[in-house]
């Protein structure tokens, strides 16, 4: 998947005053490349990749996803690119509380219509890929914060998206685990040829990215 | 636990409606059917009689054989019976809100022209035979709270009566009936020679209408009343009664709906993270709305459920205290009191409404969108 993002633009109106979260951004992101976009709170990370998944509209500007004009698309199409070919991972999880770790894995196979027994299938092999064949039975609460990560990244990865979106994973979890995950996310990238887009402070993923965009007010510039 | 008390609010709504939809269509079928013990025939009372349907309640009593003389004269008439029908009775010195005991008194030849093929329990006994016997039959819902038998001797009014037979039957009234032959109620109520009921069976072919204007221009103290005119006398109550009742359901209903949608509304909201997830996955806004709708249908199925069950025992135990009939005697016929298909009739309704109450909850909810519910919580 190539997604291609010219002039995009997210004006958010707060009373009577706006606020330029995305400024005109271009942005190119390549098949099986590893992003990084660093930029402090605040300043347009999280929107950016809200809008690169179709999870936001932009104001001004447009989206490709190879080649094709996103604004064209139906909202019905967007949400089947979601689903079929993007994984997202968010700083606070966002596992479903009332789903055990193997039901929130199933979730997005169920969502696609696939067979039960295929869903559960997929969903064992991916929470043993991510080291949690332990905790299958387990909801969310009864997780440590770098487990119910695993269990979203194993989400994430249910229907073999061609992109995944990871906005800060590494945010809520202590040096130790954010090594773990950033090892599996790299490793994901490597062995599945799967892109990965990161919004993060973090240096350690920063060092390991391929391309590293910052992001200041909305305003994006290639780092290298 | 909000979610349980609103599975609560919705089991005590069911209940209320079953409750009083339940007792209401009992009385109105027990008024119903008291017509068919005399369908068919010219019901002749006093001019001043009140009368529920068939039953008079209270007015003068009629001379009986000079009147069944001065009816049996009338060109159209092909048989007459005397009646004399008593309520409510007083058995045991219990006072009856409703009445529920009742006595008629016919002429032993005519029994089976009102009561028809009413079978005796058990093949066991017989009919009266002899107008001056002391024999009588009981109805089998009084035989059973008063535990008579064939056998059983009574006092009525310093009289020893003797039970020759129990009527099995599905009317009410019958069920809660003493019959005996005409001449011995007459003695036991005081009321020789008077009756307060002559029904009049027509000739075939004559109408019932002309019948009853040629009785009531030839004797001036009487009243004759077509079936049809029986039946429109207590009509607009009855109407008026399910109208009520109707009324009350849909309150009740609007309630439990407004109640679905508020709690429901609670809960999407406090689930927004969720249903925002749920649509940054992809998922298909007909299955976040299901999602929502099967949610409240829950709460439809398990109030609904409770409220069934818990609405016919109430409605069990009201027709209990307002008749002072044992609850006990109530629970074989549970299903005759609340019938099978107004159950399901509730519990479908409720299901409705709850699905109903889903809809705007539903709608909110697939409107959660990441981007904005990420942006108010940070």
């Amino acid at each position: 998947m190539r997604i291609r993002t010219t002039d995009l633009t997210r004006i958010y109106r707060l009373g009577q005053s706006e606020i330029t979260a995305v400024n005109k951004v271009n942005l190119e992101i390549n098949e099986a490349t590893f992003i990084a976009i660093v930029g402090p709170s605040g300043s347009g990370k999280s929107t950016l990749l809200h809008l690169i998944g179709l999870n936001d509209y932009p104001t001004q500007g447009k989206i490709f996803i190879d080649d094709a004009d996103i604004s064209l698309l139906s909202s019905r199409e967007c949400r089947k690119i979601r689903l079929l070919r993007m994984g997202f991972v968010f700083q606070t999880f966002n596992l479903l509380p009332t789903l055990n770790a193997l039901e929130n894995v199933e979730l997005p196979l169920a969502l696609t219509g696939k067979p039960r027994k295929e869903q559960r299938e997929k969903a064992l092999r991916l929470l043993e890929a991510v080291g949690l064949s332990n905790r299958l039975f387990h909801r969310p609460k009864e997780l440590s914060i770098g487990e119910m990560q695993r269990v979203a990244i194993a989400r994430a990865l249910a229907n073999d998206p061609e992109i995944i979106i990871a906005d800060e994973p590494t945010g809520e979890l202590d040096s130790k685990t954010a090594k773990e995950i950033i090892a599996l996310l790299f490793d994901i990238n490597r062995k599945e040829k799967t892109t990965v887009v990161v919004a993060t402070h973090d240096e350690k993923i920063v060092d390991a990215a391929d391309t590293i965009y910052t992001i200041q007010d909305g305003v994006l510039r290639l780092e290298g | 636990m909000r979610t349980v008390l609103c599975i609560i609010g919705v089991a005590l709504a069911t209940t209320f409606v079953i409750a009083v939809g339940a007792t209401t269509m009992r009385y109105t079928t027990v008024i119903k059917e008291m017509n068919v013990l005399f369908s068919g025939q010219v019901m002749v009372v006093s001019k001043d009689a009140i009368i529920i349907q068939a039953i008079p309640i209270g007015g003068s009593m009629l001379p009986q054989s000079s009147t069944v003389e001065k009816i049996k004269n009338i060109a159209g008439v092909e048989k007459t019976v005397p009646i004399l029908f008593i309520t409510p009775i007083d058995i045991g010195g219990i006072l009856q809100p409703v009445p529920v005991n009742f006595s008629m008194g016919i002429p032993v030849e005519d029994w089976q022209l009102i009561l028809g093929p009413t079978p005796l329990k058990g093949n066991v006994g017989h009919f009266p035979t002899n107008e001056s016997s002391n024999e009588v039959v009981v109805g089998a819902s009084l035989a059973d709270q008063y535990e008579w038998s064939v056998g059983t001797k009574l006092n009525f009014s310093d009289y020893e009566l003797e039970i020759v037979g129990i009527l099995t039957t599905k009317l009410a009234l019958l069920n809660r009936c003493v019959v005996m032959p005409l001449k011995l109620a007459q003695k036991i109520y005081s009321s020789l020679g008077s009756v307060n009921i002559i029904t009049v069976k027509p000739l075939q072919g004559y109408s019932q209408k002309n019948l009853t204007d040629t009785i009531e221009e030839q004797i001036a103290y009487v009243s004759a009343l077509t079936e049809d005119k029986r039946n429109d006398m207590i009509q607009p109550i009855l109407a008026q009664v399910e109208t009520w009742n109707l009324g009350i359901q849909t309150v009740v209903f609007i309630m439990s709906l407004i109640l679905v949608m508020t709690v429901t509304l609670m809960s999407v909201s406090e689930r927004r993270r969720d249903f925002a997830t749920l649509d940054a996955m992809g998922a298909p806004l007909s299955h976040v709305f299901r999602l929502v709708i099967l949610e409240t249908s829950l709460i439809g199925v398990l109030g609904g459920a409770l409220g069934i069950f818990f609405g016919s025992l109430t409605a069990l135990v009201l027709a209990s205290l307002y008749t002072n009939i044992p609850l006990a005697q109530f629970f074989p016929s549970i299903l005759e009191f609340v019938p099978p298909f107004y159950m399901l009739e509730i519990f479908v309704t409720i299901i409705a409404v709850c699905c109903l109450g889903g809809i705007i909850p539903a709608i909110n909810a697939t409107r959660m969108r990441i981007a904005e519910v990420l942006r108010a919580e940070y």
